[in-house]
């Protein structure tokens, strides 16, 4: 990959915003974010607004994607468990102008496979924004559990975070994403060799890139690219088209 | 990080045999990539042998290093189901007739929980031996870090590495194991550089090692040095966690 001449114009789909001052924060995000070439951040709200304090979370979102919006969209976040008020948040959320749904099995105390997340994605469905959940964490939130509820909502778009991460997770992630074709995988933490499996075999075109920030780091994630060699194409539909496309980001 | 070319050993390497998608590969083949990803020593471990036939495999893995002794340290392993007795005098040999300098267990892939009665007089005997032992760990159900902690805590003479320092999920556990227990050492591979500067600011830096996992055939090491590039970590830390730690570690 000539990556110095290709890396311009990337969009990460999978950054977290650190706890503390927002404007700080994604402040010094933008400012990591230019030396790696990355124009566009696809970001969900810190821990705290993941498990509790849904809309306030939202609404912060929303401000800095007002802010930034040529740099910046974000996730919205409702814990299921709060029922049809996590309807209303997430919904209030999508007409703030926030992209898609966060989920967080882990965080928020629900397993994938639970039926209580499905009225979340009725509402994805009805907005059309497709649903990002973090996935690598037993009990909750493994790749088949995914797979499962992608399955049971065949018309949403979800995207495996992390693609399964860590350990044995991340060798269930590609046959999961087999077994259903609205799933696309995250690949930020993820060890180059399973990035190259999904891509062959899944194809270039459901796999985002993503660079797990804070979690991981931009020079991680790009250095573990290098040993892919991927076409000037490929690299375009992975780290820019693919988002752009469900996120509905305009170039 | 601003010293670039420091010396790196790393702490959790694999011999590939043909398992995991591996291949079989010489000794000075595997030396040649490590070295040109930038390390200065390993400490390498069989990959077969955690599968099955744990004596054949170090006899494999003594005979690959031979003639690299000045590059690699060889970490024997032992499987606590074919008993003690046997995992004793395997032990025995390994340290004394195929020179040995630790030991590797690998809980789930050996079908063990660090509660097997077998697992205290192995951890104890590689105590008198001399011997650190590395675990997998950061694995539910049977490598988590406080597993592990329950045996390296009856075993007090025996330096007890994390391989892992619990993985993505479980790295809250390593770090209050190791700050618990004064012979718990972790090692930062696969770690997540959000994760790795966590544990460097809470755990004292003379129980950190660098790893990689490389030796699985993939381009690991690049990429893990480059978690560092980005953290606030001093110098002087990185030279403990890059090399000083894993000399001071041996017998």
């Amino acid at each position: 990959m000539k990556q110095a001449a290709m890396q311009s114009n990337i969009i990460d789909s999978a950054m977290r915003l650190p706890a503390g001052n927002p404007k700080s924060e994604v402040s010094a995000w933008f400012d990591l974010a230019e030396r790696w070439g990355i124009s566009h951040t696809v970001a969900a709200p810190p821990d705290e607004f993941v498990m509790a304090f849904n809309d306030e979370g939202n609404a912060m979102m929303a401000d800095l994607v007002k802010q930034y919006p040529d740099r910046l969209s974000a996730l919205a976040v409702a814990n299921p468990w709060y029922g049809e008020k996590a309807v209303d948040t997430l919904k209030r959320a999508f007409e703030r102008g926030l992209c898609g749904l966060y989920l967080h099995p882990g965080r928020q105390g629900f397993h994938l496979t639970e039926s209580v997340v499905d009225p979340l994605i009725e509402a994805c469905l009805e907005y059309g924004k497709p649903i990002y959940s973090h996935t690598g964490t037993p009990i909750c939130a493994m790749p088949f559990q995914l797979a499962e509820l992608a399955r049971r909502f065949g018309e949403a778009t979800f995207v495996m975070g992390h693609m399964g991460w860590t350990d044995f997770c991340g060798y269930d992630a590609v046959p999961a994403a087999q077994q259903t074709p609205n799933i696309l995988l995250d690949t930020s933490l993820a060890c180059s060799s399973i990035v190259a499996d999904a891509i062959e075999k899944l194809g270039v075109g459901r796999v985002l890139f993503g660079t797990g920030y804070p979690r991981s780091r931009p020079a991680h994630e790009f250095e573990k690219l290098k040993p892919l060699n991927l076409s000037e194409e490929d690299f375009d539909k992975y780290a820019r088209k693919n988002a752009r496309r469900i996120w509905k980001i305009n170039p | 990080m601003e010293d670039q070319s420091m010396k790196v050993i790393d702490s959790h390497t694999h011999f590939p045999g043909t398992s995991f998608g591996c291949r079989p590969r010489s000794g000075e083949d595997i030396r040649n990539e490590f070295e040109s990803g930038g390390l200065s020593g390993a400490w390498i471990m069989t990959t077969d042998g955690l599968l099955g036939e744990p004596a054949r495999h170090n006899d494999l893995l003594a005979e690959g290093v031979r003639d690299h002794l000045d590059f690699f340290v060889p970490f024997c392993t032992v499987s606590p189901n074919e008993g003690t007795d046997a995992a004793l005098a395997e032990l025995d040999r390994a340290v004394g007739d195929l020179g040995m300098k630790g030991l590797k267990l690998h809980p789930w892939l050996q079908s063990f929980s660090p509660t097997h009665p077998a697992v205290l007089p192995i951890l104890r005997k590689a105590g008198e031996l001399g011997l650190p032992v590395l675990f997998h760990d950061g694995t539910p159900p049977y490598s988590t870090p406080l597993q592990i902690a329950s045996a390296a805590e009856k075993a007090p003479e025996t330096t007890v590495i994390l391989g892992h320092s619990g993985l993505e999920d479980l790295y809250e556990d390593a770090i209050l194991a190791c700050l618990r227990h004064e012979n718990i050492h972790l090692c930062l591979c696969s770690q997540s550089a959000g994760n790795i500067s966590e544990i460097v600011r809470r755990c004292p830096a003379e129980k950190l090692l660098f790893g990689t996992d490389a030796g699985f055939g993939d381009s690991l090491i690049k990429p893990a040095i480059a978690k560092y590039l980005d953290l606030d970590i001093s110098d002087e830390t990185l030279k403990k966690i890059f090399h000083e730690n894993a000399q001071a570690l041996l017998p």
